[in-house]
């Protein structure tokens, strides 16, 4: 049983790491790095490690602090609880802090403070990683307030930029809210059940909801939805996205907004065990549908590279919401699986994004173009993960997109629903509009002509380069490979979900208990990307021959104002008889069709998206109030 | 053996070799008919493959401004998606990789054309290719939703809980029960999907993006030599694609017991499709502004569409 310390000890390491670096790695940088990278590292490997026991082996590693075991069948000690649901979490949120902690090493280099910036990161990985593998409701809430204060703090890291402390502040007053919301639902269900333990809290209230803890119920589902930034609470969360250094903007879309979905899941489906109430999974995938297609919509509005990627954050998380909400195997799955994906292709594209603002010292798509001269190993990265959130085979959001359309298809033609017809329609129709913003960002920020004043662009380092190109290499893999992932990992982590009395059995000291019950399995082997391998061979051989057969005619580099490298004008862009001139169509003028189309709904959200905190923390009360009126009216 | 035998699927028939053969034929048909109906003689019908050799055989400009990986290999993997489509119709009831193919997936694998002229036109750095991408991608956000809906309309009248539903279903479905454009729920689907082929192949009036005469061709406007060819080449796969995605999905495969001769009717009534949804709207429409396109996808199309997917959730 040595694998039962392996959890504690990773979380431990984290916050034993952020008073290190705060007392000995202030000065030097090596030391600093060192210390960042031990600590990382060893979460890491530690989680990895857990793979063996609880994935292939299917058993359910379980901690008492202290060993306060349970008394008669009562918890009262904190108990740590690791199923294949929050290991599969663990894991990639674990490979995003050693991504983050490699690239910021490079990417801060220049800024003060850097021991503060380190302590507050390895705090945040340590509420993440806490707040997964935990099993006790309190010390769910108090990893939910770390995280939300160390990212607050992370938000306003560069307080010398515009908007930075702004954004900081409004994360810290929504995130309050929403942390006071799970608070007093805690204290309602510690009065109702007399417990803390979830999976105790689980048992005694399964098929014995009273109004409190329906009440309670409301409070929970709202709190972790500020957490996973769904829409009406995902206003705040833009501005610290935008702000916040890329590796950071990474650790929000990677882990922050997953431990909210972590939450809902467990709440939903461990605690409350409502998910069989149709009302419930409507309440869920209509949430989903909306966040999906009003933060798409939005994201085709920005000017700003970081924004916009921001609302494609909240924009996926819809789908996993949606997913979830399906509440069918196939459903689970697929929402596991672009939660995992997201974190990938999200990941990846802020690196992207970093990489751009490293190089060129902006985001503002109107004042950037023609990057892929200068910086052709990112621009690659950036199309791959571009590719891979808009959904396109055979990078890893399809795979995970189409599991997703076929649930809800499926769930439609059984239950004869319309709404589940629509969210299928919605889904596929939002997948298209990302696609639209990502090619208004690779035509404005890497295609198109290079500003003369932007000739000093160099690509980034090599140590900002390699998470780039390892976040790259797993969008093919996840996606070509995804039968081999849903086999391993994706299909014990989607039964966890779905058995919450065996998360119970083995809390309570059976571990026998951790393979009883039902096991779903998902057989999806209709597409198949070894056919795409074959003919990216044959073509890449095409490829070949047509380049080494034909002439070199390509033209030199050249900028505007710098003539006379190309006398006849072959190798310039046609202007129309013109002379070669700068000329080059930004991402705000693109799009005008579908914008003029839709003017009157685009006033609309640019009203509510007003910048007051106070009418954000409006949303989020009104929000979670209807929320508890549908919960009070329909789940009962 | 099976290696072997995907290749030569692949590269002859029905991949490559027949389908392109087939579609620049298509769109030779088309070039002659619309001639002829605007009282012109009009080309040879093998034209377009004139054309074709003809362009392979120019001078590759790559213009100064581009990014040159990305710009010749868009037309590839362009190419390679379209090759990968023709493999997933079932041509004239043959089925290759057991005729499993989701209609989802065809949905997203009828992007990738775009999506490589997309990014074709922007990496070739011209701002009249900068406004041509713009439009496509607006021309697709307005297709896809009708689309989306008309798939999901057959889904209903031909899925039977199964998890993932497939044009096999559909050729079998159609071989049980009769065409499905004889359903009367569907024949508002078959309608908008007739709308669709156009925009998806982007003829007029629906060529906005690749309006010759305003945007110089929009995303081609760099293009010379043998990638352009290749894009040409990709525009008339896709004109047979579509067509025989139509034929397949409403149509469906009429058995004579010969397989050359179900091949030739297959081919037959893709051609009468191609002259109904494209060269005769063609010959009397002039081109959209993008904003009406959108409008008119989003309004008109997808309401006929929703329309069907209303009629047969009622059950009819």
């Amino acid at each position: 049983m040595m694998y039962a310390h392996f959890p504690v000890i990773a979380v431990m390491g984290l916050f034993l790491g952020a008073f290190l670096v705060e007392i000995f790695g202030t000065k030097n940088k090596y030391i600093r790095n060192t210390i960042v990278m031990i600590f990382v590292l060893l979460a890491a490997v530690l989680t990895f490690a857990l793979i063996k026991p609880v994935m292939v082996n299917g058993e359910i590693i379980t901690y008492w602090m202290g060993s306060w075991e349970p008394v008669e069948g009562w918890a009262i000690g904190i108990g740590y609880e690791v199923d294949a649901l929050g290991l599969f979490f663990g894991l990639f949120c674990a490979a995003t802090f050693v991504l983050s902690a490699i690239y910021s090493f490079r990417y801060m280099d220049s800024d003060d403070h850097l021991g503060h910036y380190y302590t507050l990161f390895l705090m945040l990985c340590g509420g993440v990683l806490g707040l997964v593998f935990t099993g006790d409701l309190f010390n769910m809430f108090i990893m939910v307030e770390i995280i939300t204060f160390a990212s607050a703090a992370l938000a306003a890291f560069r307080n010398y930029k515009f908007g930075a402390l702004e954004a900081g502040f409004k994360y810290l007053v929504i995130g309050s809210v929403g942390s006071s919301m799970i608070l007093f639902g805690v204290a309602l269900i510690y009065l109702q059940t007399h417990t803390l333990n979830i999976a105790q809290i689980g048992n005694e209230m399964a098929g014995n909801l009273t109004p409190v803890t329906i009440l309670a119920l409301g409070l929970l589902i709202m709190g972790f939805s500020v957490k996973a930034f769904i829409f009406p609470f995902h206003t705040p969360v833009v501005d610290s996205y935008a702000t916040a250094p890329a590796p950071i903007s990474m650790m929000f879309s990677g882990t922050v907004n997953k431990i909210g979905v972590l939450g809902l899941i467990r709440v939903l489906y461990q605690m409350f065990r409502v998910m069989d109430k149709e009302a419930m999974q409507m309440t869920l995938v209509v949430i989903g549908m909306a966040t999906m297609f009003i933060a798409v919509t939005c994201a085709l509005a920005q000017h700003r590279l970081k924004r916009l990627l921001a609302y494609h954050s909240i924009s996926q998380v819809g789908y996993v919401i949606m997913a979830i909400g399906l509440a069918t195997p196939l459903g689970v799955t697929g929402g596991l699986f672009h939660a995992m994906n997201h974190t990938v292709f999200k990941g990846l594209l802020f690196l992207c994004a970093g990489a751009v603002f490293y190089a060129a010292g902006t985001t503002n798509m109107d004042k950037l173009g023609g990057l892929s001269k200068k910086m052709p190993l990112t621009c690659a990265c950036f199309i791959v993960g571009a590719f891979a959130i808009s959904g396109i085979p055979p990078f890893n959001g399809f795979a995970s997109k189409w599991m997703i359309y076929l649930a809800a298809y499926n769930k439609g033609m059984e239950t004869g629903n319309f709404l589940y017809i629509a969210a299928t329609i919605v889904a596929v129709v939002t997948s298209v509009m990302t696609l639209a913003s990502f090619i208004k960002v690779t035509q404005t920020v890497f295609f198109g002509q290079l500003k003369a004043t932007n000739d000093y662009i160099r690509d980034v380092p090599l140590s900002m380069r390699i998470p780039m190109w390892i976040g790259s290499a797993l969008c093919i893999f996840l996606g070509v490979g995804y039968n081999f992932v849903n086999k391993t990992i994706l299909n014990p982590a989607m039964n966890a979900a779905f058995s919450a009395e065996r998360y119970f059995d083995v809390m309570m000291g059976d571990p026998a208990a951790a393979s009883a019950g039902t096991n779903y399995t998902i057989n999806l082997s209709v597409w198949n990307p070894i056919l795409w391998l074959v003919l990216f061979a044959i073509v890449f051989a095409a490829v070949a021959i047509a380049i080494i057969t034909t002439k070199k005619t390509v033209g030199k580099v050249m900028l505007s104002g710098s003539d006379n490298q190309d006398p006849d004008g072959k190798y310039a862009v046609f202007f129309s008889g013109e002379r070669s001139q700068y000329s080059h169509v930004v991402g705000s003028d693109m799009f005008w069709g579908f914008r003029k189309n839709f003017s009157k709904y685009f006033d609309v959200f640019h009203k509510f998206h007003n910048g007051n905190v106070n009418d954000y923390a409006t949303y989020c009360v009104v929000g979670g109030i209807i929320i508890t009126i549908i919960v009070f009216i329909f789940v009962r | 053996m099976i290696v072997l035998t995907t290749i030569l699927q692949i590269l002859i028939f029905p991949g490559f070799l027949f389908a392109s053969f087939i579609g620049l034929l298509l769109a030779g048909i088309d070039r002659k008919v619309l001639a002829r109906m605007q009282h012109r003689i009009g080309p040879p019908i093998i034209q377009p493959m004139y054309d074709f050799f003809k362009l392979c055989g120019k001078e590759t400009i790559v213009p100064a401004a581009a990014n040159r990986h990305v710009y010749m290999l868009a037309p590839w993997a362009s190419l390679c998606s379209l090759i990968v489509m023709c493999l997933f119709i079932p041509v004239g009831g043959l089925t290759f990789f057991s005729g499993n193919a989701d209609l989802i997936i065809i949905i997203y694998l009828l992007t990738i054309p775009a999506v490589c002229l997309i990014i074709g036109g922007s990496s070739s750095g011209s701002p009249y290719a900068a406004v041509g991408i713009s439009r496509e991608m607006v021309t697709m956000i307005a297709y896809e939703l009708p689309l989306i809906i008309v798939f999901l309309a057959i889904a209903r009248v031909v899925g039977r809980g199964e998890l993932v539903f497939s044009i096999k279903t559909v050729a079998e479905y159609q071989i049980a029960n009769g065409a499905l454009v004889s359903h009367i729920a569907l024949i508002p689907a078959a309608i908008a999907f007739l709308l669709i082929i156009p925009a998806e192949v982007g003829t007029q009036p629906f060529d906005t993006a690749e309006a010759e005469t305003e945007i110089c061709e929009g995303p081609l406007v760099e293009y010379s030599g043998k990638p352009l060819a290749l894009f040409k080449l990709n525009s008339s796969l896709k004109m047979f694609i579509m067509s025989a995605l139509f034929t397949t999905l409403f149509i469906g495969v009429v058995y004579t017991g010969n397989v050359i001769a179900d091949v030739v009717i297959f081919v037959a009534i893709c051609c009468l499709v191609t002259i109904i949804c494209m060269t005769l709207v063609h010959a009397v429409t002039a081109r959209l502004k993008i904003e009406h396109l959108f409008k008119f996808y989003w309004t008109v199309v997808a309401g006929i569409a929703l329309v069907s997917l209303i009629l047969v959730w009622a059950g009819l």
